[in-house]
């Protein structure tokens, strides 16, 4: 039991790591990553409603006529999405700002839904808990990492939390723009994919 | 049969329990909301607006009826002892929706004070300078009550921003649809601030 | 469709002696009198963009071509014309470390990860400009880079004037001017007649296909004659259009880049007229002030489309059972 719990834990911080390897949810992926903190701020939220919706999912396996299943899960799914978003709105405004259209767009992310029909409504609630967290950490990670590489080589920042850059690498160099652009994040996304792929083939 | 009424009674269930969880959840959040939404759009608008008052304008904001909707006042007593209020409204058809535009009008001499852009989708760099680049929005500094604030290619008196005409109308809808609202409402408004 | 076999001629056949290594050193050749009447003009820097572009260009292919454990291509001086190009469409006074970025985009994200030479959906010069200009536009702002050369002529971009003045500032420059070169601008771009000379050049050995030159010309002709037509004082005439900006370098070297370009000849006609016609759009009502790389961009992604209008094989179709 608790090798299998690992098991569903670690599968999505790299073999399922949502993005990467799975090539899912690429509407948030390619438009909140323009900097760390909103790649931290669209997972955390991401990750809140993997996990919860798994959950309820996973408890109401038995009960959920199988015809309505998937409006089911969409109802449990937006219910969990809007409280993320008026929790979100009600405590950190600015980045409801930034994130803005694509926090309600949650409820047709691909990977929740993903999860629940695939995982969630054939496994037990801690199961399907383990699997929502990994894989909402899995997700959040690339986010982050992605917005990293955008961000650092773009504006020349690392902004973790709050609005402040941690980091700044100085006034002598000239942010590449390019890359927080719509176009660079296509072109970052499939270097990082083409990157993963070269050190997963090994 | 059976199964057609657990479906039912199941999506009925869901949908209710989903329901009033919401309902909890938005009650909950609902002050907290109100006022991020002054701190961070208003009150920096409101404050550029007002540099120099002795008051408060966002504590002793109230709320008037416009007929369909309600609408927040912020009042202001300036230095030199005139009354002025702001308000929000909402110019249409913006490039990426409406524009909000906080105007504030001195109540004593029927003056615009000015107007500042608080919400906006335009697009970066050309229409979003409506509100980072405050040239615009300064052509609305102490107009007086019944000029015209149409665009100029509208046969008005406002120069556009270049590059971003739609933008620019907009806001100008948005000042204009602030002078029909403060000639309606001005009584009302001499009401409250005495 | 795969299961068919197409008889061509028969066995043997016959192979003209050319290589790339011949074709992309043309194409160089052809490029020298622009390039070099740039440096006369601009002076030794400009000689150090295109020095320094091209050899990036060819360094940044081997170096890929290392990583990726793959034979070295530089042989065929491929990377060799992307970057000569790219120095050429640039002004004199470029940074070196923005060369080094372009080139490095150019190569390796317009032309390597495809898969290499020939495979590339999109003018790799191009694309490396494209993204250049999005995210340094201040440096390719010609009437600032060169605030401290003393000209013999009108020390403004033509195209940036016209976009800021209106259509009356074509007047400033002489058609002549802008044929023979004399203008501000990229360091081997505003040499009108030697840009010419190279492409009939070209044209002529067969390296570039004159359908699309021809059409591309006419359609900024047409386009631009029927806008000025339409408003005289609003839209500057076909000619001044035709001479400024990278139109000439576009049209003899950049939309007839093989790999991005279709293969027939009524789909190259179109390709190269859409071209033209995006171009003057672009200058004439988009935001920029010289379109040339977007609109060539623009046509690249409709290029496989165009080829779908084909010839129906000649010939019997044999079923490969």
């Amino acid at each position: 039991m608790a090798q299998s719990l690992a098991k569903e834990f670690t599968k999505g911080l790299w073999a399922e790591i949502p993005p990467f390897r799975l090539v899912l949810g690429l509407c948030p992926t390619l438009a909140v990553t323009k900097s760390v903190e909103n790649g931290i701020g669209m997972g955390l939220a991401t990750t809140f409603v993997l996990v919860f919706s798994n959950l309820l999912i996973s408890l109401l396996r038995n009960v959920i006529p199988p015809k309505v299943r998937i409006a089911c899960y969409i109802v449990i799914i937006a219910t969990f999405v809007t409280i993320v978003e008026l929790v979100m709105q009600a405590y950190t405004y600015p980045l409801f700002l930034t994130l803005g259209i694509f926090i309600p767009l949650i409820v047709v992310n691909c990977i929740v839904l993903g999860r629940a029909e695939a995982f969630a409504s054939k496994n037990t609630p801690v199961l399907a808990v383990a699997d929502g967290l990994g894989i909402g950490i899995g997700f959040t990670l690339s986010l982050a990492s992605l917005g990293a590489v955008r961000e650092i080589i773009g504006a020349g920042t690392i902004t973790i939390w709050g609005g402040n850059p941690v980091f700044a690498v100085g006034d002598w160099y000239h942010p590449f723009s390019f890359m927080v652009e719509a176009p660079g994040a296509f072109v970052a996304l499939g270097l990082m994919l083409a990157g993963m792929n070269l050190i997963g083939k090994k | 049969m059976r199964e057609m009424i657990s479906m039912i009674v199941v999506l009925t269930l869901l949908a209710s329990v989903s329901g009033g969880l919401l309902a909890a959840v938005k009650s909950g959040t609902e002050l907290r909301i109100e006022e991020q939404v002054l701190k961070f759009q208003k009150a920096p608008a409101i404050e550029s607006l007002f540099s120099d008052v002795t008051n408060d304008p966002l504590k002793e904001r109230f709320t008037l009826d416009t007929g369909d909707r309600t609408l927040q006042i912020f009042p202001g007593k300036m230095k030199d002892g005139s009354r002025a209020v702001a308000f929000e409204t909402s110019g249409k058809g913006g490039y990426g929706g409406d524009i909000g535009l906080m105007v504030g009008i001195n109540v004593d001499s029927d003056q615009l004070v000015g107007a500042r852009v608080t919400t906006h989708a335009e697009t970066p760099g050309l229409g979003s300078r409506a509100k980072d680049d405050l040239t615009f929005v300064s052509q609305f500094n102490s107009r007086p009550l019944d000029a015209n604030l149409a665009l100029k290619a509208d046969n008005g008196s406002i120069d556009a921003i270049s590059g971003a005409t739609v933008t620019s109308r907009a806001v100008t809808r948005a000042a204009i649809q602030a002078q029909e609202l403060y000639s309606q409402l001005k009584p009302e408004i001499l009401k409250q601030i005495q | 469709m795969n299961n068919t076999k197409l008889t061509v001629s028969h066995a043997p056949f016959w192979h003209d002696g050319d290589n790339l290594f011949k074709k992309n050193l043309n194409f160089m050749l052809a490029l020298l009198p622009a390039a070099i009447f740039g440096i006369l003009q601009f002076g030794a820097p400009a000689l150090g963009v295109m020095a320094l572009s091209l050899s990036c260009a060819m360094l940044w292919e081997l170096v890929i071509n290392l990583v990726s454990k793959k034979p070295a291509t530089i042989g065929d001086l491929e990377a060799a014309v992307i970057g000569l190009l790219f120095g050429m469409m640039l002004p004199a006074i470029t940074p070196w470390w923005l060369i080094v970025v372009g080139t490095f985009v150019a190569v390796f994200v317009g032309k390597m990860i495809f898969g290499g030479i020939g495979s590339s959906p999109f003018n790799p010069t191009l694309l490396g400009m494209a993204v250049l200009m999005m995210s340094w536009k201040m440096f390719f702002d010609f009437d600032t880079a060169y605030v401290d050369y003393e000209f013999a002529f009108t020390a403004l971009a033509p195209l940036a004037a016209v976009k800021t003045q209106g259509a009356a500032a074509a007047d400033l420059f002489t058609l002549g001017d802008l044929f023979m070169g004399r203008e501000v601008g990229a360091v081997g771009a505003t040499f009108g007649l030697g840009l010419i000379i190279g492409g009939i050049y070209l044209i002529l050995r067969g390296y570039a296909r004159w359908e699309l030159s021809v059409s591309f010309i006419a359609g900024i002709l047409i386009t631009a004659f029927l806008f000025h037509a339409a408003s005289p004082q609003n839209y500057a005439g076909p000619l001044f259009h035709l001479l400024s900006g990278y139109t000439l370098l576009g049209a003899f070297f950049l939309i007839t880049e093989s790999a991005s370009s279709p293969v027939n000849r009524i789909p190259m006609l179109l390709y190269g007229f859409l071209g033209g016609v995006v171009i003057i759009l672009m200058r004439n009502i988009g935001a920029y002030a010289d379109g040339t790389i977007l609109a060539i961009l623009l046509v690249n992604v409709v290029s496989p489309l165009l080829d779908n209008i084909r010839p129906n094989a000649l010939g019997r179709g044999m079923n490969n059972a």
